[in-house]
């Protein structure tokens, strides 16, 4: 609601609002005189007669803010961004203005106080994330969420959002067969059959130096798989080598070595290319449909060349990572420089170096043992060696399982349920049989699949209550680690003692100081900042011939990195906008233009005063290439999603069948960006908004659709000066950045909300707006360190309490 | 798939962006089975109306299935079409190994997708175009963007009929593997040639080619076709359900009415897959062939071959599905057969330019293709259902959007029927249409004669007499 509040805006008006509103010395409550600027300034507009924007403030009563907030909250929003009086309409002085805020921010806080409405989250079906995560915390099995689920639907920016998430037929059938894959590799099953996977190299992911951490230094290519094995056994890869558009297979010139390894043991290295069979007379390098070579180079290059390519041997049961990848060879171009090929020309040449496309791994043959793998000792709490012992032991088994994947203590309702799946199983074949059985029921029942809160009985309706210490444990695993709680956190809450504020503080610092937390930046900080559409983009490869997956790997990479180190070193939140460093690899800092550093990995590089303009994410190539199309940068993307994520004033949409840009100039010539934009300003119901959008684009035109830094555009050199609506010039990023930073509690608001809504899994309505505020506050004190927000919002009312239902 | 879709499919959405034709289909509602199954026992004075013809799958009366095989890269027309037509025709080299069928083989020649031809302005695509109209006869939509547009396949619209009696509403599968990424030619998006199939005229449904991957999805967990093994998955997958059911049942119970709403999507679902359960429990008491879960993706062509068309005549068989397409290959597949001696990619090959040793190869890639086609006939054949053979009681289409490959025409395009169709139809002949008759015709004439009557079908003009001599 918060987001949509339509309406003229006038933005980031500097010069009005000084650059921090403290309410920590009231004035005695002027109400008549809020009631006088009121009647002067607003109700000409906003009264019962003409009722612009739904608002009627002749009406409304402002000595009792709190009695109204759901209107009063709309009115502070519009006067904290300055948007209201509307620009060119008289406006109180600066001292007056203020003092109406803080009042009513202060009433609005009072009556929340006294009065707390901390909303009713829905019930909550866990999303795909968290589905795996809790899988991995639960079995100690990793398992590919997305492959197996479907995408979850998206709401207030996040797919955690209660509401959104439902359950259909399909979903169903999905959990039901992951189930089954799951308690398959967990529990192991003796005598399984052989079967294949297959994993895939991307065909646009540039195979031209190492590839992963898991793959030895030196290699080239290739791909370290996790796979995991589900049995001791014989075990078999299949290597398929990528082929041109013509079906050939590339890269055959000369011999070169594949390397194939089980957890970085080798097991075997295997000649590829450089055969005889292309002595004869061989097809020509960049492929034709009518031209073929010679019978024998044709066979050996469609197909014989890699018949060979299969390797078989011994593993044992778990999970193990195999790395197939080539010896590096290493040489220096000679003769006449060649750009790097395009994607184009790539799909019909079949020279360069050979490449994978994909490797099977089959398996297990000559089945030998169920092995001893981690997942399965974590379950298998006891081992009966007597029939006798089974039932018991499969009680043991299941209730804790259970009250880890139920997140509360089991009851005895629970335990039979479980067991009598299990008798199905054991009576079919065996115990383990049992066990699996009963596993899938816990992971598609819905005690697993939901977070489910109630009201406690005996409550009236409609009231505020505090959720109980475990409904609170499930709160806080779900915000920080997008998974289940840890039996630490569940102990303590089973016995009652989460509710101590000493003791919360200090397991959200634990919970904080735990690896799992990157969920808060894979996921958190992803969503917000728009990060998973970089993997929809698909820059024009005519335009921009050298990106390539790579590339986008990377920039995801880099932007990872620097927000988890920020959050791990807990620096203050502005860092992200300002941060003097960043993480790049060979292929990245090329990008960049950032000298001297080399290899395919990730490192912490400090940014000298020549790269000052690409501090901070305004600076990230995967920020850069979201907020712009596939052929051209946009200032009108990359001045919403600076409004929306950074400055917490989201533009209103556009109106309807707005027609796209006229790109062509009088001389055929295209129009630089600059001039396109003018019709925004030209137009006055255009310019209504684009006087607040576009200023914000135009200061990063300097980066590129790719987000590489550039001093032109078709010809014409870059204009990267902007001036705001209220009059503020800036110029360029390193502007821009001081501009922001400037105004650090808008920011810190942003994060606030954001932050909220994700911890909540609801979206945020006018009466969480006094929560958020607290949460500014207590984060200020902190020099708005990553760690303030998370506990102040952990400790928030809305986080703390539940509303009942309504009768 | 859920009972709960029961209603009669509504009006599709074909308009094509400057095309003259808008085709819109009204389709008929389907006669309740209320209103036959009084009169069944004594229906000999009542017309055989087609509307019931689904709904009429009573016990003792076999269910009409179709199968659609499409093969790529056009045929050698040559050693294809017969001279003769009527019922006195030769079987040339390429329908010889149809021989032993030949009293349930149709030969249909005459036929055209002109709607596939390039409008004013369009380049190439000569595969793409042919490939999206074969099911649809629509002309797809010149893009290689998130804007493909084609028209919703007759496999789909089958399906959704067909899918209300089994648990797999329809069956799609290949043997190239899953899609080319992005464009395949300037401006053409590979989805046209990725699939035949399309749920709606923006959805393309996938071809699985992995041999392991629809056993599953026909049989589930099981590791082989036994029985034993599919029943004791059944009993254990419903004392999961059953258990869940009740632990939701005492969910729901402690929940305010705004909460219970999820809760019972959830169980919505639960008992969704619980009746399809049901209706599979149906089929484990049947015997089948045994055929354990394979691997993956056999080696060789007519491995692949072999395994796909054997599951597909499970599904028939266990009637999980009554409507199956199969792609041979995908349009400009560049698979090679040097398992034969044909070390050549098949689509370069096709461009011969009248060179009697391409042309040969070609041929003995088609032959290859026939011959295995020849299996599954055969397999169906010697299949028993119901009064009669799985061959009697489907309708199976083997052809392609392309007649010559060299030149990518798209008249006179090579197409076989087989079987019986619940004597729907007749075989033994070579029907030659009038020039310029649209393939739509004879997928509006399969729609009529499998119960599902429409008035229009893409650019079709009219049914086909395929009574005709």
């Amino acid at each position: 609601m918060l987001r949509t509040i339509s309406g003229w805006i006038a933005l980031l008006l500097a010069g009005y609002l000084p650059a921090s509103l403290q309410s920590s010395n009231p004035v005695a409550p002027a109400a008549s005189t809020n009631r006088a600027l009121l009647d002067r300034y607003c109700v000409t507009c906003h009264n019962e007669r003409s009722a612009t924007a739904g608002l009627m403030l002749d009406k409304a009563n402002v000595e009792n803010a709190g009695e109204g907030a759901a209107v009063w909250e709309k009115v502070v929003h519009k006067l904290r961004t300055g948007a209201m009086p509307p620009p060119g309409r008289p406006r109180p002085d600066t001292a007056s203005y203020n003092s109406l805020i803080t009042d009513l921010e202060t009433a609005l806080d009072r009556a929340s106080a006294a009065n707390p409405n901390p909303g009713r989250p829905a019930i909550h079906r866990l999303n795909r994330a968290e589905y795996t995560n809790a899988i991995r915390d639960l079995l100690a099995i990793d398992i590919d969420g997305e492959l197996l689920l479907p995408i979850d639907e998206v709401n207030h920016g996040f797919d955690n959002i209660g509401d959104a998430l439902s359950v259909t037929p399909v979903l169903f059938e999905r959990y039901m067969s992951t189930a089954r894959k799951i308690a398959r590799l967990e529990v192991g099953e003796p005598g399984s059959r052989p079967f294949s996977e297959k994993y895939e190299v991307h065909k646009f992911l540039m195979q031209d130096d190492r590839m992963s951490e898991d793959l030895p230094f030196g290699s080239r290519g290739g791909i370290a798989i996790r796979h995991h094995f589900p049995s001791d056994g014989e075990y078999t890869i299949r290597v398929l080598l990528q082929r041109n558009s013509r079906n050939y297979i590339r890269g055959l010139a000369e011999p070169h070595q594949l390397d194939f390894r089980l957890d970085g043991e080798r097991i075997q290295v295997l000649t590829v290319g450089g055969g005889d069979e292309l002595k004869g007379k061989p097809g020509p390098i960049f492929s034709q449909a009518a031209q073929i070579g010679d019978p024998i180079s044709e066979a050996y290059e469609n197909g014989g060349a890699e018949a060979h390519l299969e390797v078989r041997f011994q593993a044992k049961a778990g999970t193990h990572v195999a790395g197939i990848t080539f010896l590096k060879k290493n040489f220096v171009p000679e003769g006449v420089f060649r750009p790097r090929m395009t994607q184009f020309e790539l799909v019909q040449y079949k020279g360069g170096e050979p490449a994978i496309d994909n490797v099977v791994i089959t398996g297990p043959y000559n089945a030998a043992g169920l092995g001893d793998t981690p997942s399965r000792r974590k379950i298998l709490v006891c081992r009966p060696a007597r029939i006798a012992e089974e039932g018991p032991c499969a009680g043991k088994i299941l209730s804790t399982l259970a009250r880890r994947a139920y997140r509360r203590p089991v009851t005895d309702k629970d335990v039979r349920a479980l067991l009598s799946v299990y008798e199905i199983g054991r009576n079919e074949s065996g115990f383990e049989a049992g066990i699996r059985a009963a596993l899938e029921r816990i992971l598609v029942g819905p005690e697993f699949l939901f977070r489910i809160e109630s009201d406690p009985p005996n409550l009236a309706p409609d009231t505020a209550y505090r959720i109980s210490d475990l409904e609170l444990a499930s709160r806080l695993s779900f915000f920080l680690w997008s998974s289940i709680p840890d039996d630490p956190l569940l102990n303590l809450a089973e016995s009652g003692k989460l509710k101590d504020p000493a003791i919360l503080s200090q397991q959200v610092r634990r919970m904080l100081d735990d690896p799992r937390s990157r969920s808060l930046v894979t996921n958190f900080v992803a969503q917000w900042l728009y990060l998973r559409n970089i993997h929809s983009k698909t820059p024009d490869p005519r335009l921009f011939p050298e990106f390539d997956e790579n590339l986008r790997e990377a920039f995801l990479k880099e932007t990872e990195l620097f927000v988890e180190s920020t959050l791990r070193e807990d620096q203050s939140v502005l860092r992200l906008l300002d941060a003097n460093y960043t993480f790049l690899n060979e292929r990245l800092a090329r990008h960049y233009g950032v000298p001297n550093v080399y290899g395919s990995h990730f490192r912490r590089v400090t940014l000298g005063p020549e790269f000052e303009a690409r501090r901070g994410l305004l600076g990230h190539g995967s920020l850069l290439t979201v907020t712009s199309y596939g052929n051209r940068t946009s200032v009108v993307l990359r001045g919403k999603w600076l409004l929306e994520n950074i400055l917490g004033a989201p533009p209103p949409s556009p109106p309807p069948n707005v027609p796209s840009l006229d790109d062509s100039g009088t001389a055929g010539k295209p129009l630089p960006l600059r001039q396109l934009m003018e019709q925004h300003r030209k137009n006055p119901a255009c310019a209504g908004c684009h006087a607040a959008i576009d200023p914000l684009g135009f200061a990063l035109e300097n980066f590129d659709a790719v987000g590489r830094w550039r001093t032109a555009d078709a010809g014409t050199p870059i204009n990267a000066s902007a001036t705001l609506p209220d009059g503020t010039q800036l110029d360029g990023p390193s502007e821009l950045r001081n501009m922001l930073l400037g105004r650090p509690e808008d920011f810190a608001g942003v994060v606030a909300e954001r932050m909220l809504t994700y911890a909540l899994g609801r979206g945020l309505e006018y009466y969480d707006v006094p929560a958020i505020r607290k949460i500014v506050r207590e984060a200020a004190r902190e020099d708005y360190r990553w760690s303030s927000f998370i506990l102040a919002t952990a400790k928030s009312m809305p986080f703390q309490m539940r509303r009942s239902q309504k009768p | 798939m859920s009972g709960a879709n029961a209603s009669p499919i509504g009006r599709s959405n074909q308009q094509m962006s400057g095309a003259n034709l808008s085709p819109t289909m009204i389709f008929k509602t389907a006669i309740p089975r209320r209103t036959f199954l009084r009169g069944i026992g004594t229906t000999l004075a009542l017309p055989l109306l087609d509307a019931m013809t689904p709904a009429m799958a009573a016990p003792d009366k076999p269910a009409k299935r179709l199968s659609i095989v499409y093969i790529p890269n056009g045929r050698i027309m040559q050693q294809w079409m017969p001279k003769a037509e009527g019922t006195d025709f030769e079987l040339p080299l390429l329908l010889q190994p149809f021989a032993p069928f030949r009293d349930r083989l149709l030969v249909v020649s005459g036929l055209c997708l002109n709607i596939a031809k390039a409008w004013p302005g369009e380049e190439v695509g000569v595969h793409e175009r042919p490939c999206g109209a074969y099911l649809t006869g629509v002309h797809p939509k010149w893009t290689d963007g998130a804007d493909i547009q084609n028209g919703i396949s007759l496999d789909q619209i089958i399906a959704r009929e067909f899918g209300k009696h089994t648990q797999l509403a329809s069956l799609e599968v290949g043997l190239d593997s899953a899609g080319i990424l992005g464009a395949c030619e300037k401006g053409w998006s590979c989805a046209y040639v990725n699939t035949l199939s399309w749920r709606t005229p923006t959805t393309p449904t996938p071809m699985e080619n992995d041999p392991r991957k629809v056993f599953e999805r026909l049989f589930g967990d099981a590791g082989s076709t036994d029985s034993a093994e599919r029943r004791s998955i059944l009993r254990r997958n419903n004392s999961i359900l059953d258990s869940v059911s009740e632990a939701t049942a005492g969910v729901l119970r402690g929940l305010g009415p705004n909460d219970r709403t999820k809760i019972s999507e959830y169980l919505d679902s639960v008992r969704d897959i619980e009746r399809r359960i049901q209706i599979g429990e149906q089929q484990t008491s049947r015997e089948l062939p045994s055929l354990e879960r394979p691997a993956g993706v056999p080696a060789t062509f007519q491995e692949h071959a072999r395994l796909m068309y054997d599951l597909l005549v499970l599904a028939f068989q266990t009637d999980l599905t009554r409507m199956t397409t199969f792609m041979v290959g995908r349009e400009k597949t560049e698979r090679t057969y040097p398992e034969i001696g044909v070390p050549d990619g098949h689509h370069p090959l096709t461009h011969h330019g009248w060179d009697p040793q391409k042309i040969e190869k070609v041929v003995q890639i088609e032959a290859l293709q026939s011959k295995m086609f020849a299996y599954y006939l055969e397999k169906l054949r010697s299949t028993p259902d119901g009064d009669g053979s799985l061959l009697d009681h489907s309708i199976i289409t083997y052809g392609s959007g392309i007649s010559e490959g060299n030149g990518h025409s798209v008249v006179d395009l090579p197409l076989v029927l087989a079987g019986g169709g619940s004597g729907e139809l007749k075989g033994g002949r070579h029907i030659r249409y009038p020039q310029n008759t649209p393939l739509a015709n004879l997928q509006l004439t399969l729609l009529d004669k499998l119960g599902i009557p429409v008035e229009n079908f893409g650019d079709s003009n009219g049914k086909l007499d395929l009574l005709a001599v």
